[in-house]
C-alpha cells in the first residue's frame, strides 16, 4: 500500500512544481490563476492521499479537500473579475502591461 | 454556543445588508445600511468584551470535536486580537459614513468590511487548522476584494491581482505543511498535533529536517500576510490604492493576522525547546526592520510611506515573538521571565501599532479627502488648515517613533531590554544593536513627516482645504484618545498583555 500512496504523494509534489513553473513563467493573466488551481489540486489530493490508510479512508481530509475546493473557486472568481477589470483597462490580459505601480 | 456569537452577529449583518441597502433606497434613507454595519460591529464588540472573566471556553460539533476534528476556543491571547480587531472594525465603519460617500455599491463595501472582521475573528478563536484555514481565506477573499473596491482606477486592479497571487501562494504554501502535519498525526487539533508532535520527537518516527520544512512552509506562507521581508512587495502598493479605511483595516489588523497565525501555531504545535525556530523569526524580523526602513525613506507619497513603516513594526513584533523562542530554546525555563518579557513587548506592539497606524492611515484619508493629492510635498502644512487631524496624526507618529513616555515607546523596550539581558550572548546583542540603531533611524522619518505636515508653509492646495466632516474626524480622536490612554494606564493594559503571552507560551 505503501508503494501507491508514495505515487500519489509524489504526483502531488510534481503538481506543485508545475503549477509554480506554470505562476512563474507564463504572461498571460489567466494562465497564472491556472497555476495557482494546479496547486490547490495537488494540495488537495495530498489531503486525500494522506488520509487513507489501512481501516479505509478518514471523512475528516475528504471534508478539508470539499471545502479547499470551493474556497478555490472563490479565489477564482474574484480573480476572474479582476482580469475582466483589468482587461477593461489595458486591452489586454498581459501580464507585462500591469506594470505601472512603482517601487 | 457564545463563542460562535460575534462571528454570527457580523455574518448574519454581512448578509442583510444587501437587503436592507434595497430597503433604504425605497424609503429614501440610503445611511440605514451604515447604521446595521456599525450596529453589528459594536454588538460584536460587546459580546467580546462580556468574555472577560469567563475565560477559556471552547466550542466543537460532536461528533467531529477534538482530538480528531475541529475546535473553537477563546482565550486570553485569542479575545485580545479579537478585540483589537472588531475596535477597529467598528471606528472603520463609522469613518466609512462620509470618506466612502462619493463611492457607489456600499452595500457590498459594508458586507465584505463585515465579513473581514468576522474572518480574522474566526482566525484568532480558531483551535485547529482546519478552522483556521477556512476564516483565513474568508478574510482574504474580503480583502483582495477591498483592496480592488475602486476597480475604475487601473491602480487597485493591479495591487489587486497583486496581492491576491502573492496571497494565495501563500496560503498554499501553509496548507501543504498543514497537509504534511496531518499525515503525520492525523490530526489538525492544536492541542492533539502538541502532544503529537513531542512523541514524534521523542520516538523519532519523523526525521527531523520534514518537521522543519514544516514549520518554514508556515512561516512562509502565513508570513506573506505578515508582509515580512522580503515576501511583503504585496503591501506597499496594496495599502495606497485601497481606500484610506481599508488600508487602515489592512495595516491596522489584517497583517497582525498574519503574525498571530504564525505565533499561535508555531509556540502551541512546536515546542520553542526543542525547535529553534526562534532564530529564522529574529533574522527575518530584523531584515524586515531594515529594509523596510530604507524602502520608506525613499517614500514621496505619504501612504506608501506608512506602508512601509507598518513592515517595520511587523519586523519588531517577529524580533519579539523570535527572541521569545529563541531564549526557550537555547536557555530552557530558567530565563523563562526574559521571554516572557520579549513576548509582552511583541504583543503590546501588536496593539500599539494596530491603533497608531489605523489613526495614521485614517488622517491620511481624511487628507487625501480634502486635499486630493497623497505627495507628502503638496501636503505640507496641512496639519495648520485641518488641527484635529493633523494633532491626532502627529500623535500616531510619536507613538510609533517611540517617544517616551508613550505605550510604543515601551513596546519597544520590552523587546529591546529582553535582547540585552542574556549579554554574553553575541547574537541576541547584534540583534538588539541592529534593533536600536533602527528605531532611531525610523524615529526620525516619523518626525521628518510630522514637521512637513504640521510645521511648514501650507502649500497652494492646502491653502484651500478645510477640517474633515465630524465623522470622519470622531474616530481619529478616539484613537489619538486611546493612544495616550493606555499610556496612562500602562500597567493594566500590561497585566492584559502578560495574560496573552501566558496563552501563547502556554504549551511551554
Amino acid at each position: 500500500m505503501n508503494d501507491v500512496l508514495s505515487i500519489y504523494l509524489t504526483t502531488s509534489l510534481l503538481l506543485i512544481i508545475l503549477g509554480f513553473y506554470c505562476i512563474s513563467s507564463k504572461r498571460n493573466m489567466v494562465k497564472t490563476i491556472i497555476g495557482i488551481e494546479i496547486i490547490t489540486s495537488a494540495i488537495n489530493l495530498n489531503f486525500i492521499t494522506l488520509g487513507f490508510s489501512k481501516n479505509g479512508v478518514d471523512y475528516f481530509a475528504q471534508s478539508i479537500t470539499i471545502i479547499s475546493i470551493s474556497i478555490a473557486a472563490c479565489i477564482a472568481a474574484v480573480a476572474l473579475s479582476l482580469i475582466l477589470n483589468a482587461y477593461r483597462h489595458y486591452g489586454s490580459i498581459d501580464l507585462r502591461k500591469l506594470r505601472r505601480l512603482r517601487w | 454556543m457564545m463563542i460562535l456569537q460575534p462571528i454570527i452577529v457580523l455574518l448574519g449583518a454581512a448578509a442583510i445588508i444587501p437587503l436592507i441597502d434595497l430597503l433604504g433606497k425605497k424609503i429614501g434613507f440610503e445611511k440605514i445600511r451604515d447604521i446595521v454595519a456599525i450596529a453589528a460591529f459594536l454588538i460584536a464588540f460587546i459580546i467580546l468584551y462580556s468574555f472577560f472573566g469567563n475565560l477559556p471556553q471552547s466550542f466543537t460539533i460532536d461528533p467531529y470535536g477534538p482530538p480528531l476534528g475541529v475546535e473553537l476556543r477563546v482565550d486570553n491571547l485569542s479575545l485580545y486580537m479579537a478585540i483589537i480587531f472588531c475596535g477597529l472594525g467598528l471606528l472603520v465603519s463609522i469613518y466609512s459614513i462620509k470618506y466612502m460617500e462619493v463611492d457607489s455599491g456600499l452595500d457590498k463595501y459594508y458586507s465584505l468590511l463585515l465579513i473581514l472582521v468576522a474572518g480574522m475573528i474566526g482566525v484568532a478563536f480558531s483551535n485547529d487548522f482546519f478552522n483556521l484555514y477556512v476564516f483565513w481565506e474568508m478574510m482574504c477573499v474580503a480583502s483582495y476584494t477591498l483592496v480592488s473596491f475602486r476597480k475604475y482606477k487601473w491602480e487597485p486592479v493591479e495591487a489587486g491581482f497583486k496581492y491576491l497571487v502573492m496571497s494565495t501562494i501563500g496560503s498554499l504554501i501553509s496548507l501543504y505543511g498543514i497537509s504534511l502535519l496531518y499525515g503525520l498525526v492525523g490530526s489538525l487539533n492544536f492541542t492533539k498535533l502538541h502532544s503529537a508532535i513531542e512523541t514524534i520527537y521523542g520516538n523519532g518516527s519523523a526525521p527531523l529536517s520534514l518537521l522543519y520544512l514544516v514549520i518554514c512552509m508556515i512561516i512562509v506562507g502565513f508570513g506573506v500576510t505578515a508582509a515580512m521581508v522580503p515576501l511583503h512587495t504585496w503591501l506597499p502598493d496594496a495599502h495606497p490604492a485601497a481606500p484610506s479605511s481599508i488600508s487602515a483595516m489592512l495595516s491596522g489588523v489584517v497583517i497582525k493576522t498574519g503574525v498571530y497565525a504564525m505565533f499561535r501555531s508555531l509556540f502551541t504545535i512546536f515546542h520553542p525547546k526543542i525547535f529553534d525556530f526562534g532564530t529564522i523569526l529574529m533574522l527575518f524580523g530584523v531584515l524586515t526592520i531594515t529594509i523596510a526602513n530604507f524602502m520608506a525613506l525613499m517614500q514621496k507619497d505619504i501612504k506608501r510611506l506608512l506602508a512601509y513603516s507598518s513592515i517595520v513594526n511587523i519586523g519588531y513584533i517577529l524580533v519579539g515573538g523570535g527572541i521569545g523562542a529563541y531564549v526557550l530554546t537555547h536557555y530552557g525555563l530558567k530565563e523563562a521571565s526574559i521571554a516572557g518579557i520579549a513576548i509582552i513587548g511583541s504583543l503590546l506592539h501588536i496593539l500599539n501599532h494596530a491603533i497608531s497606524k489605523g489613526l495614521l492611515f485614517l488622517c491620511s484619508g481624511c487628507f487625501t479627502h480634502e486635499a486630493k493629492t497623497r505627495a507628502i510635498s503638496k501636503l505640507e502644512g496641512i496639519g495648520k488648515k485641518m488641527p484635529l487631524s493633523g494633532l491626532s496624526l502627529s500623535i500616531g507618529l510619536f507613538n510609533l517613533a517611540g517617544i517616551p513616555p508613550l505605550s510604543g515607546f515601551w513596546s519597544k523596550l520590552f523587546i529591546i531590554l529582553a535582547s540585552l539581558s542574556i549579554p554574553e550572548n553575541n547574537f541576541m546583542l547584534a540583534i538588539s544593536i541592529i534593533v536600536i540603531l533602527n528605531s532611531i533611524f525610523a524615529a526620525s522619518y516619523y518626525l521628518w513627516l510630522t514637521q512637513r505636515i504640521m510645521l511648514k508653509k501650507p502649500t497652494e492646495i492646502v491653502e484651500k482645504v478645510h477640517e474633515a466632516p465630524l465623522s470622519m474626524v470622531f474616530p481619529i480622536i478616539v484613537l489619538a484618545i486611546l493612544c495616550i490612554l493606555i499610556t496612562i494606564k500602562l500597567d493594566l493594559f500590561i497585566k492584559i498583555v502578560e495574560l496573552a503571552s501566558n496563552n501563547l507560551l502556554g504549551g511551554v
